[in-house]
């Protein structure tokens, strides 16, 4: 080997040692970066024994991160299913701000709570027949219990109209990233092409397609060119070179019975019952899940309360054969001129009222409530008390047991089909609190997997500060021996010049 | 280049680490302290899930025995007022056997048999239209109106006027008419048990006398168990009194013959303790309905504990659990603050000599 290749390799040493130098410098720059994945400084031998720095290698894992971005996706979702359930079991808040003790006057407002004060009151009034305050107790604790169940219903129809919005947001951070993910594919495209380092480019996609799995599950796959294709999790294309545009027209008024648009990816539904390919993760599957299955679940039997209590109160002809229709009494719905079908009960919750004639605030007369006729005062056909003596407890007793009695539901409303009033609203909050038991653990436990997901990718991927130092004493070392080297071989050239 | 094995930790992984653990254990930290500080779970909806239902049935539960419990205490007082109205009525009707038994129809005791009559007449009736708070007690469920009208009133009762039509239409004269004088012993007997007796029973009586329901109030002492909660002036005892205080009054006048007196005497005797007997039964009949108040107040006490305990086990917070709990989370927390203090430590660039 000549001085003059000693030259060359040295010269060689310098450079790789720069650019190695730089490669390092990258990596504790972004130190604190999230989603940055560290450059190693590929280092091979050239054709004089030299060392020349070949590629830089980004050191991705593609499977750690498929496994943040698809449990980031479940996390996502099940908070979003979490925080609206949470928000609907604020109707049924009362068990945890009622003290074991406190028994008949419950202080929360959950139709249950009311349905069990009614009950308390009536038994109250049916000791106490001749009392009028007794009496107008019962219609108040009636015009709470109406009063809660229209809240609640209200409080659902929030619920989905805010999913609803929730999605006309989701929809549109997803189409702003898939805008951005364009820009950054192409950058990938084009450098691979020219031979460029885009590993800056290769970041900024997998940073994209986390940021999306917040909003849809999606799965991803690298053609050969190096473009990157995004598909949902039910491999509805979302990028192909191109994005594809994700399309959701909002529904500002979600009213019971109602039915909010579906989010549409070329005109293929994703979400809803029409769509071929419904999308199962993200935090749009989630307000999905809210507005259009467990709001309006809740909704249904919050409405089969409401009709159940129109019907447990109904008054029926009292004369000898029976001829007329039995009528809504303590309850009804404004203009109703009969009782509801158990079928068909949308919209009751929102609508159940205490029936006026009975209301003594509406010019009503409380007295009915044992006298029957709340229906149609003076018909004597709905007159239970046909002696019109005052301590008459026939029908107040008839009432209280309705409240206890067995009766039916419709089974759609997904609780059983015959239970009591009582029992039907008791297992209703069982249900929405089971519900929302079950997202908070699976929104904890998706939590969870995502941290330690990001854990592991962060770990594989990330810097470590220690050994980037390491990294540079070891750059420092080999950059002072390169000195050292060329000063010598500096010297034997002049001893060599010198000797000629 | 450095080695890349499964022992890598990235830094900023290193440097956040403990940022999740310390913000768990501080939610955690706040629902400890509100469970703390209200002896019951900081989100019991949460806790619970799907034994919120029956966690509601049972506070149901625990409402309605305490609002039997309070709802038996207006029965238990209407049916002592009741029953002490009786008793009252029951010890006068027992004197006035007393009196009838002392008196004899020989000298001038006719007025005497008259004032027995009307004053224990007048004391049966206001009995009888007895009060407890705004219900009349022996009204049946028509309990808004005095059962029993005021005989002597004026204008005259309709009572009254039936017993002088019926004495009128049998003899021909008014009881205080002289002429009263004539009847015999053996007509008043067959006058007294046959159309006077008539005016005290069925629709006569119900017209006239009583303005009670002979349906009786009745209320749930205890979940599924109803008792009678009164009684009316319809029952016999009531109107075999009134009929013996009524014949005394109205047929006990000096106008009749001593034998005539000597008859109602001895009918009105017979009747007296017939109906002292009868109002015997009916106490023991309210007695009855007040041991049934006082065992389903009994039953229901001890239901309630046992519910109540059932309620305590779901929704209360063992407290030294909950201080454990606190104070084992604060330690973590104080751990991790000094743990991150030291990692900040951990770093190469702080051990290396300053060239």
């Amino acid at each position: 080997m000549s001085l003059s290749t000693a030259f060359n390799v040295i010269s060689s040493s310098f450079a790789a040692n720069a650019a190695q130098t730089a490669v390092v410098s990258n990596n504790i720059a972004n130190v604190n970066t999230a989603g940055y994945s560290r450059e190693i400084a590929n280092v091979v031998t050239n054709s004089y024994g030299g060392a020349d720095v070949d590629s830089i290698t980004r050191e991705a894992n593609a499977a750690l991160l498929e496994q943040v971005s698809s449990s980031t996706s479940q996390a996502a979702a099940q908070q979003a299913i979490s925080d609206g359930l949470s928000t609907l079991a604020q109707t049924v808040d009362d068990s945890s701000s009622t003290s074991a003790t406190s028994g008949a006057n419950q202080n929360g407002a959950s139709p249950s709570a009311m349905l069990s004060n009614l009950q308390s009151a009536l038994t109250t009034y049916a000791d106490s027949p001749t009392s009028l305050s007794a009496a107008d107790a019962v219609v108040s604790a009636a015009s709470d219990l109406a009063s809660s169940l229209n809240s609640a219903s209200a409080t659902v129809q929030q619920v989905r109209e805010t999913a609803d919005q929730k999605m006309a947001s989701s929809v549109g951070t997803i189409n702003s990233l898939l805008n951005q993910f364009t820009a950054a594919n192409n950058a990938v495209v084009t450098g691979l092409q020219t031979g460029a380092n885009v590993s800056s480019a290769e970041d900024s996609r997998d940073s994209i397609v986390t940021q999306l799995a917040q909003q849809i599950g999606v799965s991803t796959t690298v053609a050969a060119n190096g473009s990157e294709s995004i598909y949902t999790d039910s491999s509805v294309t979302l990028f192909q070179d191109t994005p594809r545009t994700v399309s959701f027209t909002p529904t500002p008024t979600l009213v019971d019975g109602a039915n909010g648009g579906a989010v549409t990816v070329g005109g293929v539904p994703i979400t809803g019952a029409n769509s071929p390919m419904p999308i199962q993760s993200g935090a749009l599957a989630g307000y999905v899940a809210i507005r259009d299955t467990l709001a309006p679940e809740y909704q249904a039997q919050l409405d089969q309360v409401a009709g159940g209590l129109i019907n447990a109160f109904a008054e029926s002809d009292q004369s000898v054969t029976p001829t007329l229709p039995s009528l809504p009494g303590l309850f009804a719905t404004a203009g109703a001129t009969s009782l509801p079908s158990m079928s068909a009960t949308t919209g009751l919750a929102a609508a159940i009222e205490v029936n006026p004639n009975v209301d003594p605030s509406q010019g009503g007369n409380p007295n009915l409530l044992r006298d029957g006729g709340i229906s149609d005062p003076g018909n004597p056909a709905y007159t239970y008390n046909t002696t019109g003596a005052a301590s008459y407890t026939g029908r107040i007793q008839e009432l209280v047991g309705e409240i206890s009695a067995t009766q039916s539901f419709d089974p759609s409303a997904g609780l059983d089909a015959s239970a009591s009033l009582t029992d039907y609203a008791n297992a209703s909050v069982s249900w929405l609190q089971a519900q929302n038991q079950q997202a908070s653990d699976a929104s904890s436990y998706q939590n969870a997997v995502a941290t330690q997901a990001n854990s592991a990718l962060s770990n594989a991927t990330g810097v470590n500060l220690d050994a980037e130092m390491t990294n540079m004493l070891n750059l420092e070392n080999s950059y002072a021996s390169t000195a050292k080297l060329l000063t010598t071989v500096t010297s034997m050239f002049t001893a060599l010049l010198q000797a000629a | 280049m450095t080695t890349v094995g499964a022992n890598f930790v990235s830094t900023n992984y290193l440097a956040n680490s403990l940022v999740g653990p310390v913000m768990q254990a501080q939610s955690q930290l706040t629902s400890a302290m509100t469970e703390e500080s209200t002896g019951q779970y900081a989100n019991l909806g949460l806790q619970l899930g799907d034994q919120s239902g029956y966690e509601l049935s049972l506070k149901e539960q625990v409402g309605q025995l305490q609002t039997l419990t309070t709802g038996n205490s207006v029965v238990s007082t209407n049916l002592s007022t009741a029953q002490n109205a009786l008793s009252a009525m029951q010890k006068s009707a027992q004197t006035t056997l007393n009196n009838l038994a002392a008196w004899t129809p020989v000298g001038d005791s006719g007025p005497s048999l008259q004032s027995m009559g009307q004053s224990a007449l007048q004391a049966l009736i206001s009995g009888a239209n007895t009060t407890s708070g705004d219900q009349y007690v022996f009204g049946g469920i028509n309990s808004a109106v005095a059962p029993m009208a005021d005989y002597y009133s004026t204008p005259t009762s309709a009572a009254k006027t039936g017993v002088d039509q019926v004495f009128q239409t049998t003899f021909g004269v008014l009881p205080t008419d002289p002429a009263a004088a004539n009847i015999s012993a053996s007509d008043m007997q067959s006058f007294l048990s046959g159309p006077f007796a008539a005016l005290f029973q069925g629709a006569a009586w119900s017209a006239d006398w009583s303005s009670a329901s002979s349906v009786n109030t009745n209320a749930e002492v205890a979940p599924g168990e109803a008792v009678t909660t009164s009684t009316n002036v319809n029952q016999p005892g009531f109107q075999q009194l009134s009929q013996a205080y009524a014949m005394l009054s109205e047929f006990g006048g000096s106008a009749l013959s001593s034998d005539a007196q000597q008859a109602v005497a001895t009918a009105a005797s017979s009747l007296v303790s017939q109906g002292v007997d009868s109002m015997i039964n009916t106490q023991a009949e309210l007695g009855l309905s007040q041991s049934a108040v006082t065992n389903a107040n009994n039953s229901m006490s001890s239901q309630l504990t046992i519910l109540q305990g059932q309620l305590g086990n779901l929704d209360t917070v063992d407290p030294t659990t909950t201080a454990t709990r606190i104070s084992s989370l604060t330690n973590q927390i104080q751990m991790a603050y000094e743990l991150t203090a030291r990692l900040q430590q951990l770093n190469l660039a702080q051990y290396l000599p300053v060239t």
